[in-house]
């Protein structure tokens, strides 16, 4: 499945810095921070609001990336696709951690019932359905994502960009942990599905 | 595989990328990927499928002591001499050099064995070769000890442990310049006893040595052609 067209410009010289960084070339290094570090560091925002933990993240992020570049293979994957998914998972990893001592947010203080942790913070940050269609330009993913239902899409946006588990999706949600699992599934399905037609009907 | 193997590895793997698998059952799938191809590709596919719904967040710079930190991190400031380019990874690799101040210990020990006769005032110069991750069928993962003069003109090499080696390979000794040039041939060793290989300054220039697996008679192209089994650096 060949990924949006846009998403492999952009990954294109990133490939070259890659590479040469992967033979321990500093400035190549240091011009792929330059052109990725305010995505990732995006990435790694949405899922851990603690900045002095997003910025540490970050860190380990590139300091991998420095370390691992030579063994990056273009064949296997795309230099952003490889880029973003260590972002997410060291993200990921850390909420881990977090959750063992719990974090407040900001926003926790005046939570109630009816308060969303989106309207909370609406002002900057953008809800997971504005973002979903702020990816337009990643334009087969998006049309699939327009083929889902409501449900499916806002379940699948909160734990992809916000880094939920299933029963934290499940509680936003209020819907059962079965449920949600269950929408979550058949959402990556059908994504799947419609984007291997995409690829097809390109070829 | 089975399709419902198939199935649930994909199922899995949709989990993983999309960040729902968890806690310990995500540590599990982390320490199955590298030795499961098949849950590698699935996982390549959906981080292909997925990763473009990123393009929707907004950049956010990160404040400039990020960098400052990773410069630290990763040795030094950065370079602009594009000359490191012309490095093969294996050798410029600083992780294949760690480790080693353990090992070199193990090295000191073993060289009262290795030096039958008292050396010069000078003492010799002292490289262990610590086992790569190459992979190589057959090849135990060792460690090599080289001594060399101090006026560099000679080497002797031996390993720790013997090596069981296919009888259709042989073992090729590289010295590698500092320079970033190609690594340079010094000989044939023997993976079961001292090998001793007098050369012109071997040293010269060098920042390592290697040992790559090679058919009889050494590399017929004049570089290392077989996986690198053994490095060391110069520790000068």
């Amino acid at each position: 499945m060949p990924p949006p067209q846009d998403w492999s410009e952009r990954s294109k010289d990133l490939s070259q810095l890659l590479a040469r960084a992967g033979l321990g070339d500093r400035a190549a290094f240091a011009a792929l921070y330059d052109k990725t570090s305010s995505h990732l560091f995006a990435v790694v925002l949405r899922i851990n609001r603690d900045r002095a933990q997003a910025e540490d993240i970050l860190q380990e992020v590139y300091v991998n990336v420095w370390r691992a570049a030579s063994g990056f293979d273009a064949a296997q994957a795309q230099p952003l696709t490889w880029l973003t998914s260590i972002a997410r998972n060291r993200a990921i990893d850390s909420l881990r951690r977090a959750q063992t001592q719990p974090q407040l947010q900001a926003a926790v203080a005046n939570d109630d019932e009816e308060t969303d942790v989106y309207d909370a913070v609406a002002d900057e940050t953008p809800g997971p359905l504005e973002l979903l269609s702020r990816a337009a330009d990643a334009r087969a993913l998006s049309h699939c994502m327009q083929g889902l239902t409501a449900q499916q899409r806002q379940s699948v946006a909160l734990a992809f960009y916000d880094g939920l588990s299933h029963a934290e999706v499940a509680e936003k949600m209020r819907q059962p942990l079965g449920t949600v699992k269950s929408w979550v599934r058949r959402a990556l399905m059908a994504l799947k599905s419609c984007l291997e037609h995409a690829a097809l009907g390109e070829a | 595989m089975d399709y419902s193997r198939q199935a649930l590895a994909d199922h899995l793997a949709a989990d993983y990328v999309t960040g729902t698998l968890r806690g310990p059952a995500r540590r599990r799938f982390e320490k199955l990927l590298p030795a499961h191809p098949s849950l590698r590709t699935a996982v390549d596919q959906w981080q292909a499928r997925l990763m473009p719904l990123t393009l929707g967040l907004q950049p956010q710079k990160p404040p400039a002591v990020v960098w400052t930190r990773i410069e630290q991190r990763i040795g030094g400031a950065p370079s602009s001499k594009p000359a490191a380019a012309q490095r093969s990874p294996w050798w410029s690799q600083l992780f294949v050099w760690r480790g080693l101040s353990v090992a070199l210990t193990v090295a000191a020990v073993s060289l009262s064995v290795l030096l039958a006769n008292p050396g010069p005032a000078q003492p010799p110069v002292v490289v262990v070769l610590s086992a790569t991750s190459a992979p190589a069928g057959g090849v135990v993962p060792a460690t090599f000890v080289a001594s060399i003069s101090s006026d560099g003109r000679a080497m002797v090499t031996r390993p720790l442990v013997n090596v069981s080696l296919e009888a259709n390979r042989a073992l090729e000794l590289w010295a590698l310049p500092a320079s970033g040039a190609p690594p340079r041939s010094l000989g044939l060793i023997s993976e079961k006893g001292t090998t001793v290989l007098k050369k012109g300054e071997v040293l010269k220039g060098a920042s390592g040595l290697a040992v790559s697996l090679e058919p009889p008679g050494g590399s017929p192209t004049g570089a290392p052609t077989g996986p690198v089994l053994y490095v060391g650096k110069l520790n000068t």
